[in-house]
C-alpha cells in the first residue's frame, strides 16, 4: 500500500469534501477571492472533477477596492479555467460610495463583503458555498466546522455546530439553511505554499517580493495601488521591498518587508515566521473577537 | 607586486631578505624578483636600513594599538543622532561624515570622519551608490532606462557644466551590535567620488524634507543645472513635489524605476 504524504492526504480530504458537496447539495458555488487559498481551492476543484470543469460557478464578491493585480489575475484565471465567473458588488455600497477611508474598515467590510455576499447567495439561490478559510488563520476560524451551517439569515451559531467525526459530514439542511464549506480547513499556510510550489499553481504576483510604493499607517505598510488612496499632507510613498501574505482590499491589507521573490524563498520565510498571516489585515483588529462577530453576521 | 596580501611577519622577513641581497651587491630589480616584493618596496627597505639600521627595516604594526581607537561616547552619539535628524549647516546638502566629525570637535570629541563612517555603517546608514557603469550596453529594463532617461539627462547637464548627484531614501536595519537601536528613515545623496551625505529621521520623510534637500543641491550648484538620480520614493502622487520641480527646471530628477535598483547594486 502506498503511503500518502501529508500534502496528498490533505489534497484527498479536500477533494472528498468537494465531491460530497456536489453530491449532496443542489446549487453549490465556489467563492473566489483571488488569493492563494482560492487558487489552491480552484486547483483542487479542477482535479476533483477532471476532465470536465467543476460543476459549479465561481463567485467573486467584489468591493471595488481590491488590488489592480488581483482584478487582472481574476479575469485571466476565469478565461483559463472555463468556469462561469459571477461578480457581485453590493449596489447599495456603490450608491452610497462606501469605502474604507471615509466609512472605516468595519462599515466597509460589513456593507461590501458581508452584505454583498448574503445578497449574492440569495440572488442566485446557492445552498452551499465553498470558501478557502483555514483553521490556522484566526481563532474563530479554528473552531468552525468544515461544513458550517447558516440560518436563512446567513447567521452562524458557533455554539450549535455538528460533529464531524471520522470525516463523516452530516449535510442535511433545515428549510432555508445553507452551508459554508471549507475544504482547506485543515491546511496550514505552509501547506498551502508547499502545495502551490509542488503543483506550480499560478498566484497573484503580489505574493512575491518586489519594490512597491507604500505608506505607513498605524504600523502597517499600505500599498498605494491607485490614485484613490488619500495621502496625508506632504506624505511621500516610499518604494520598499514588500510582499503580501494575505490579500484583501488594498487600503486594509498590510504588506510585510521581505526579499522573498521565489516560492522556495517564501516557504523558507514561512518556516521562520511566528505571526499569523492575518496580522496584516486591518479588519481583524477592529475589536476583540471581531472576526467571530463578523462571522456570526454572515462574513466568511 | 602587491604586498597587501602578506602578513606583517612575512613582509618583514622578505624586506630583511631584500636588504641582505642588496648588501650582497644585487640590484633592486633582482632583489625584488627574488623576494617577490615590488621594486619600490625593496628601495624603501634599503633606504630604511641605511638610515636606521636593521631595526628600521621591519614595517610598523598595522592599525591602531588596542585602546587608541577614537571613542564615540553616549553624549557624542546622542549629538550625532540629533544632528542627523536636522538639516545640515548651510553650504552642505546634508550631513557628511567630515561635517559630523567637524561638528563634534568643539564639544571635545576629536574623532576622524572614518570613525563616523564606522558608526554609520554599524547602523546600516552607509548605503553604496548605484552602479551605473556598463548599463549602456545592457539589454534589460535597467539598460533601457539608462539609455532612454539617464544618458540624455547626464549629457544635457554635463554640456551645461552642471553636476550629477545620486540619492535616495531607505529604511535602515541596524546591525547586531546595535540591535536595540530604532530603524531610521535615511535621506541620502552621493556626490563626487561617491561621498555620502545623509539626513536620518525617526518617521518617513515628508515632501518638505525632500524639497529642502533638493533646494540645497541647487544652492550648491550656483545656477548650474543639477541631475539627480533618485531611488526609493514615489513622487507621482505628491503634487507639492511636482509643482516644485516645475518651478525649478534646473534640477532634473530621474527616478529609478521599481525593481531596477536591485540590478544597480554593487
Amino acid at each position: 500500500m502506498t503511503t500518502l504524504t501529508h500534502l496528498e492526504k490533505l489534497e484527498a480530504e479536500s477533494i472528498q469534501i468537494m465531491r460530497e458537496v456536489v453530491a449532496e447539495t443542489e446549487n453549490p458555488v465556489m467563492l473566489y477571492s483571488v488569493g492563494k487559498d482560492s487558487a489552491v481551492m480552484l486547483h483542487l476543484a479542477r482535479k476533483a472533477f477532471a476532465p470536465g470543469p467543476p460543476p459549479f460557478p465561481l463567485l467573486h464578491v467584489d468591493t471595488r477596492w481590491k488590488f489592480r493585480a488581483m482584478y487582472d489575475f481574476r479575469d485571466q484565471m476565469a478565461k483559463e479555467v472555463g468556469m462561469d465567473l459571477l461578480v457581485h458588488i453590493n449596489p447599495e455600497g456603490i450608491e452610497k460610495d462606501i469605502n474604507p477611508f471615509t466609512h472605516g474598515s468595519a462599515i466597509h467590510t460589513d456593507v461590501m463583503k458581508t452584505e454583498g455576499l448574503k445578497q449574492a447567495l440569495d440572488h442566485y439561490g446557492f445552498d452551499a458555498a465553498f470558501g478557502g478559510a483555514r483553521r490556522d488563520e484566526e481563532k474563530s476560524r479554528a473552531k468552525e466546522r468544515v461544513f458550517s451551517f447558516r440560518t436563512a439569515q446567513h447567521r452562524w451559531d458557533p455554539k450549535n455546530q455538528r460533529p464531524e467525526l471520522w470525516q463523516l459530514y452530516n449535510t442535511r439542511k433545515h428549510k432555508g439553511e445553507s452551508i459554508r464549506v471549507f475544504p482547506l480547513s485543515n491546511w496550514t499556510e505552509l501547506d498551502i505554499w508547499q502545495y502551490i510550489y509542488l503543483q506550480s499553481i499560478p498566484i497573484v504576483p503580489l505574493y512575491y517580493s518586489a519594490e512597491r510604493p507604500v505608506v505607513e499607517r498605524d504600523g502597517a505598510l499600505i500599498m498605494v495601488d491607485d490614485e484613490r488612496m488619500p495621502l496625508e499632507p506632504g506624505e511621500v510613498p516610499m518604494m520598499r521591498n514588500v510582499r503580501f501574505r494575505t490579500l484583501g482590499c488594498y487600503p486594509l491589507t498590510g504588506a510585510i518587508e521581505s526579499d522573498a521573490d521565489t516560492l522556495p524563498d517564501i516557504i523558507q520565510e514561512m518556516l521562520l515566521t511566528k505571526t499569523s498571516e492575518r496580522q496584516g489585515r486591518v479588519i481583524d483588529h477592529d475589536s476583540a473577537a471581531s472576526m467571530e462577530k463578523k462571522k456570526q453576521e454572515g462574513y466568511f | 607586486m602587491s604586498t597587501k596580501h602578506l602578513t606583517p611577519e612575512e613582509l618583514n622577513k622578505r624586506r630583511i631578505g631584500a636588504v641582505r641581497r642588496r648588501l650582497d651587491g644585487q640590484t633592486v630589480a633582482v632583489a625584488a624578483k627574488q623576494t617577490g616584493l615590488s621594486a619600490p618596496t625593496v628601495s624603501a627597505a634599503w633606504k630604511a636600513f641605511r638610515e636606521g639600521g636593521w631595526a628600521a627595516v621591519p614595517v610598523r604594526p598595522r592599525g591602531r594599538k588596542a585602546g587608541q581607537a577614537a571613542r564615540l561616547d553616549g553624549a557624542a552619539q546622542q549629538a550625532l543622532v540629533a544632528w542627523l535628524a536636522e538639516p545640515a549647516p548651510a553650504g552642505e546638502p546634508a550631513w557628511s561624515s567630515a561635517g559630523l566629525a567637524a561638528a563634534l570637535a568643539p564639544q571635545g570629541h576629536e574623532v576622524s570622519s572614518r570613525a563616523i563612517e564606522h558608526w554609520l555603517e554599524a547602523r546600516d546608514l552607509k548605503p553604496a551608490p548605484l552602479v551605473l557603469e556598463g548599463l549602456k550596453r545592457r539589454r534589460s529594463t535597467a539598460g533601457r532606462w539608462f539609455r532612454q532617461r539617464v544618458e540624455p539627462t547626464l549629457e544635457r547637464v554635463s554640456r551645461a557644466g552642471g553636476v550629477v548627484w545620486q540619492g535616495g531614501v531607505r529604511v535602515s536595519t541596524p546591525g547586531e551590535a546595535v540591535a536595540g537601536e530604532p530603524r531610521r528613515y535615511q535621506l541620502y545623496l552621493h556626490g563626487k567620488r561617491g561621498r555620502l551625505y545623509s539626513r536620518c529621521l525617526a518617521a518617513p520623510p515628508k515632501a518638505d524634507d525632500y524639497l529642502a534637500m533638493f533646494e540645497r543641491l541647487l544652492d550648491q550648484a550656483a545656477g548650474k543645472p543639477v541631475a539627480l538620480i533618485f531611488h526609493g520614493a514615489c513622487f507621482d502622487p505628491v503634487p507639492e513635489v511636482g509643482r516644485w520641480l516645475a518651478r525649478n527646471p534646473a534640477l532634473e530628477l530621474v527616478v529609478v524605476p521599481p525593481d531596477t535598483a536591485r540590478s544597480l547594486k554593487a
